[in-house]
């Protein structure tokens, strides 16, 4: 029996406890349910916001994910941890004893811990966390903490998974902030210098930025920010750090491609998927081979153009005022969702056309000048197939279909949160030689 | 073959320590590498080449001279014997009380009081579930309460030691009592037993405690509140038996209890205190295990150790603070529930051991103590125990019999040289604090449990009864529970919420913002303000209350 | 199939003395099974959340003390959170009579002082796979 009942999902989604925590155990072993588990959240995957800590055993940083989890409380938010632990080389044993140490908050209605240990995992330990992340993502938890243990290869590949990184550090590094691995050096979207209250705090915090400083200009700005956990100091700005990094460049960042046309995809068969890599099969593992393989080529060109979309979304006082949010995106794809509320009704009590126009028209914008240079809109079709309900989240995926030197042709599919087709959209665009942002460099 | 008597070598040409030696390889049939708890090495035998007494004056001396090693005072237990202090607690005040006068009037010279586990972690009997309440100790939350347990024991002349956590709410009970009765508090005499707060960070876990600095400040507050008004008190018992119930080998325990005396001492020089104001009312509480000879060696080596350790680090210059002053319990953790009897025997060795290592006070556990909260069947054969080892055994008639002991001598070196490195680690790391906070001390200690408990599981220490010498389990040696009358304990849970409602709501209120402003100014004196509050009628749960929230719970690390 | 265990160690009630339950802890992490570890004087409920969210096949109490007489309380709790086929078992200090109390309310098995490490981790790993195997062709 490999598919999950309608019953167990609806369950899962309504956040029922011991169906999340059932679903953690299939996916965590690969028993014969994981497929189904899989296949089943795919769609209702990418509105949590993901955050990565990491850092050196002795940073605190249980401490300071407890502090987090009453800040996340306290602005109304429900959060899953998942604590990684490393196990016993010999017997593959595990002592998970994190989790307690996030005592205080642990045991709030509102918090989901699950702690996973690095025992032989088929696939790999990243690859397990990443489907126990999709699985509390497709629960509802607006935020997902993934905590690792430190600065090793693995930690690198599970931070990998979070949209926001936030890198830990205790005080009194001085020198040794070289030792740091540079790869979590790259990867940190925010740094902490906790236990401020040590000496040495300040200096650590100097020798960082210092570091930072030397980067080249067109890196992405990380905030060094100092706390004293322990004492509740300092957490608050961290949480607003993170959640500003997070409305940048969008969450469900390690869906990637495969992910993102599996979710957007009809249910009609035989419907095209989209262009570029995406096969047009829809295979079951779709969701989870999205962990192995999106890592994507050219990586830096992707991340370029991700960060691209996110900062031309950032810049749109209409996307801000509408409420529509970046949910991923790379070279001709982007991905757009909108949680619809009374403002966006019609007199029929039903999303208003303009507003799903809209929606796959920002998706559309941002996917046809993703890679740099001014694409303006010439022409624009919409198909409205069933109506948009207050309540739901509605998602605009744009693929692009076809280029030529001076033309771009997209496909935009508007889907409800359960995958349901909603609307159809197809645009054309001429494409310019502007740079759409003169100071940076083109893709 | 039998050989005639003539022809049998002569003696004396195999005499000597080479012939013993290959006498010995020759007869012992398999060598096995002895060593003691504490790791130290044990060969077959000593002679004047391990210890010739060349360095007697400087190390071993005289009783109630420095170092001390033979024992802190001139006459030690001939001319006066060892305090039996045995530990009790159960139930309902008035049940304590009765039991109480019945073990005064069989000869104890001392009371001691144990709370009920509920105390220890800072609640009030309404505030736990009802099942565990009075089993193990007495549920008093009330300067009534404690009124009531000492009921028709003289304040003035009775020595009382009590288990009482930070911030020591039974002290500040026992002080509104006294001047309920018009016993000045200058004559209060009695211990603040286990306040050395460090242990129980570290292992047992039972007391309620503040977080770290907090429970630091309190303790030092306690000292110099003691010293200035009830100055026969001794307000610092720094523990042993705690790190070596959990495990720690007894050289560690001592240096680990050593090393947190000398965080606090150095923490009450710090408050401006004189050493010689404070040392003479510390005191020490180990365990004996049964390891007999590492324990009369450890206990001959602290003296040694504290003694000069507490002149030259602090130059005290009043020898009543360079004597290290100790209470013993037998060691339960050596007691088996298989077989339960020969916990008896076991509980005599131990005892032996403590007397022969010179402490000042004993508690003997009654056979059943590891299965539950002892019977008055078994508390009376730990108390005829003691007996009969001073006066049948006459064990105290010479005074450190062992002292001289080509054994005990060179094992006392060895003990005192395993204690001085289990206290440079502590230095090491910058003081018992630090090391807590790092876990060094918790990790030495779990180290040292799971060695043990390996060596258990391996049969390489062989536990009567349990991995050898098993025989049928004899279900009637295994007393039920000793528990406290359900209808006696609703009524004393009545009787507290009638008196909670009867009080002055204001008052309370008062007293125990009071106790939170006092908490929050590093310039008052915490147990000052707890007497304070104690006085004014708040009870032991919300004094303990009002201080976790104001400065903070020290939380048990998840650490395996 | 191979059975990873997942244990929870807890202790409920006043006591705090957690030589034993470390040294249980220790042991089944060395035999391969994956250990939730807390320190002493935990509450039911937060004992409830754990076991659900970590979704452990045995629930592991020590108990000194007296502190065995509420966990009858825990298993209801459980039993309540629809944990029904966590298996309980206490180890440490029970005495005769409450052994029998225990094990009608739904205690599974009752350890006592001197058992050997090697009889706790060999039960447990027979319990889960019973659980496990049950599970799967429910």
């Amino acid at each position: 029996m490999n598919a999950i009942s309608e019953h167990a999902l609806d369950a899962l989604r309504a956040g029922d406890r011991r169906a999340i925590a059932r679903a953690i155990s299939a996916v965590e072993n690969d028993d014969p349910r994981a497929g189904g588990i899989a296949r089943a959240i795919a769609p209702h995957l990418g509105r949590a916001h993901v955050i990565g800590i990491t850092g050196a055993p002795g940073a605190g940083k249980s401490t300071l994910i407890n502090a987090l989890l009453g800040e996340l409380i306290a602005r109304g938010q429900r959060v899953s941890v998942v604590a990684v632990d490393p196990s016993s080389p010999i017997s593959g044993g595990a002592v998970l004893g994190d989790r307690i140490r996030m005592g205080e908050y642990g045991a709030h209605d509102n918090v989901f811990i699950r702690s996973v240990s690095s025992r032989g995992h088929p696939g790999g330990l990243s690859r397990t966390t990443g489907r126990i992340v999709d699985v509390l993502d497709a629960a509802g938890f607006d935020a997902v903490i993934v905590e690792t243990v430190g600065a090793g290869q693995s930690d690198v590949e599970i931070t990998d998974l979070a949209d926001t990184r936030i890198v830990v550090c205790p005080p009194g590094l001085g020198d040794e902030v070289q030792a740091i691995k540079a790869g979590i050096m790259e990867i940190a979207d925010v740094f902490v210098v906790n236990k401020a209250e040590l000496a040495g705090a300040d200096a650590t915090v100097r020798d960082l930025s210092e570091m930072l400083r030397l980067r080249p200009r067109t890196a992405k700005v990380v905030p060094v920010l100092r706390t004293s956990a322990a004492r509740g100091q300092g957490v608050a700005a961290v949480v607003d750090a993170a959640l500003a990094h997070a409305a940048a460049v969008g969450h469900g960042r390690r869906l990637g491609a495969l992910a993102e046309a599996a979710r957007a995809a009809p249910r009609a068969p035989g419907a095209p998927m989209g262009g570029g890599s995406v096969s047009g099969q829809r295979s079951p593992h779709a969701a989870t081979h999205a962990h192995i393989h999106s890592a994507p080529r050219s990586a830096e060109r992707e991340t370029e153009a991700a960060e691209r979309i996110a900062r031309l979304a950032a810049r749109d006082p209409f996307v801000a005022g509408l409420g529509l949010r970046v949910a991923s995106g790379r070279a001709g794809h982007a991905a757009v969702t909108l949680a619809l509320t009374d403002a966006h009704l019609n007199f029929n009590g039903t999303c208003h056309g303009g507003v799903i126009f809209a929606l796959a028209d920002t998706a559309f914008g941002l996917a046809s000048n993703s890679r740099g240079l001014v694409a303006a809109g010439i022409d624009a079709h919409i198909a409205y197939h069933v109506p948009g309900m207050l309540g739901d989240t509605l998602t605009a995926t744009a693929v692009e279909v076809s280029r030529t030197r001076k033309l771009a042709a997209y496909r935009v599919d508007v889907a409800g949160a359960d995958g349901t087709p909603v609307a159809s959209f197809t645009g054309t665009v001429y494409l310019t030689a502007r740079p759409n942002e003169p100071d940076a460099p083109a893709a | 073959m039998n050989k005639p008597i003539d022809d049998a070598p002569p003696l004396l040409a195999t005499a000597g320590e080479e012939p013993w030696r290959e006498d010995y390889a020759r007869e012992i049939r398999a060598e096995k590498a002895v060593r003691n708890r504490s790791g130290v090495a044990i060969k077959p035998l000593y002679t004047p080449r391990d210890w010739n007494g060349e360095r007697f004056a400087e190390d071993i001396g005289y009783p109630g001279q420095p170092p001390y090693t033979r024992g802190i005072y001139a006459t030690m237990h001939r001319g006066r014997t060892w305090t039996q202090r045995q530990l009790i607690g159960l139930s309902t005040p008035a049940d304590y009380n009765a039991r109480l006068l019945a073990i005064i009037a069989q000869g104890a010279t001392a009371v001691s009081l144990i709370p009920c586990n509920s105390v220890y972690r800072g609640y009030d009997m309404d505030e736990v579930d009802f099942e565990v309440l009075g089993t193990c100790g007495v549920v008093l939350n009330t300067v009534d309460h404690f009124d009531t347990c000492l009921d028709g024991v003289d304040l003035a002349r009775m020595s009382c030691s009590l288990n009482d956590p930070s911030p020591f709410t039974l002290l500040a009970f026992l002080l509104a009592t006294a001047k309920r009765r018009g016993v000045p508090w200058n004559s209060i005499r009695g211990t603040s037993n286990q306040s050395d707060y460090l242990s129980h960070y570290v292992a047992n876990h039972m007391f309620f405690r503040l977080a770290l600095p907090a429970a630091r400040r309190i303790l030092v507050d306690h000292i110099a509140f003691c010293q200035r008004h009830v100055p026969q008190w001794n307000p610092m018992s720094v523990v042993g038996q705690h790190m070596q119930q959990a495990g720690a080998t007894p050289a560690e325990a001592m240096g680990f209890a050593f090393a947190s005396a000398l965080q606090y001492a150095d923490d009450c020089v710090a408050q401006g205190m004189a050493p010689d104001a404070f040392l003479p009312r510390f005191t020490f509480f180990f365990d004996i295990s049964l390891s007999f000879f590492e324990e009369i060696a450890r206990f001959r080596a602290g003296r040694r150790i504290w003694a000069r350790v507490v002149r030259d680090r602090y130059g005290a210059k009043d020898p009543r603070s360079w004597r290290m002053k100790f209470h013993a319990q037998t060691s339960g953790v050596d007691l088996t529930r298989a077989q339960p009897y020969n916990n008896i025997s076991r509980v005599t060795v131990q005892a032996i051991a403590g007397v022969l290592g010179g402490l000042q006070s004993l508690h003997t556990d009654a056979y059943d103590e590891a299965l539950s909260c002892p019977t008055e069947f078994g508390a009376r054969i730990a108390v005829a125990t003691q007996n009969i080892l001073r006066e049948e055994a006459h064990l105290t008639d010479v005074i450190d019999p062992l002292g001289g002991s080509f054994y005990v001598e060179t094992l006392t070196d060895e003990m005192e040289t395993r204690i001085l490195s289990a206290m440079q680690l502590v230095a090491d790391a910058g003081g018992m604090c630090e090391a807590v906070a790092a876990n060094l001390v918790q990790r030495r200690i779990g180290e040292s449990a799971r060695r043990f408990q390996q060596a258990i599981e391996s049969g390489e220490q062989t536990v009567v009864g349990v991995n050898a010498y098993q025989t049928e389990e004899d279900r009637s040696a295994r007393p039920a529970l000793a528990r406290p009358d359900p209808q006696r304990m609703r009524s004393h849970l009545a009787a507290f919420a009638v008196h909670k409602a009867s009080r002055s709501a204001a008052t309370v209120t008062a007293a125990r913002d009071a106790l939170a402003r006092a908490a929050n100014d590093a310039r008052t004196n915490v147990f000052e303000a707890v007497i304070a509050a104690a006085e004014a009628g708040c009870t032991h749960g919300e004094i303990c209350t009002t201080l976790r929230r104001e400065m903070g719970f020290g939380h048990v690390q998840a650490l395996v | 199939m191979d059975i990873r265990p997942k244990v929870l160690i807890t202790k409920i009630g006043l006591d705090g003395h957690d030589r034993g339950s470390r040294l249980v802890a220790a042991h089944l992490r060395d035999t391969g099974m994956e250990v939730i570890y807390t320190p002493p004087w935990q509450e039911i409920p937060t004992v409830v959340k754990l076991a659900i969210e970590e979704d452990v096949d045995v629930v592991g109490v020590s108990s000194l003390a007296t502190d065995h007489l509420i966990v009858p309380k825990l298993v209801a709790a459980l039993r309540e959170a629809g944990l029904n086929e966590v298996a309980v078992i206490v180890g440490g200090i029970v005495p005769d009579a409450d052994e029998d109390i225990l094990l009608e309310a739904g205690v599974a098995r009752v350890f006592h002082p001197g058992t050997p490490l090697d009889e706790i981790s060999a039960y447990i790993r027979e319990v889960t796979e019973k659980i496990r195997t049950a599970r799967v062709s429910a």
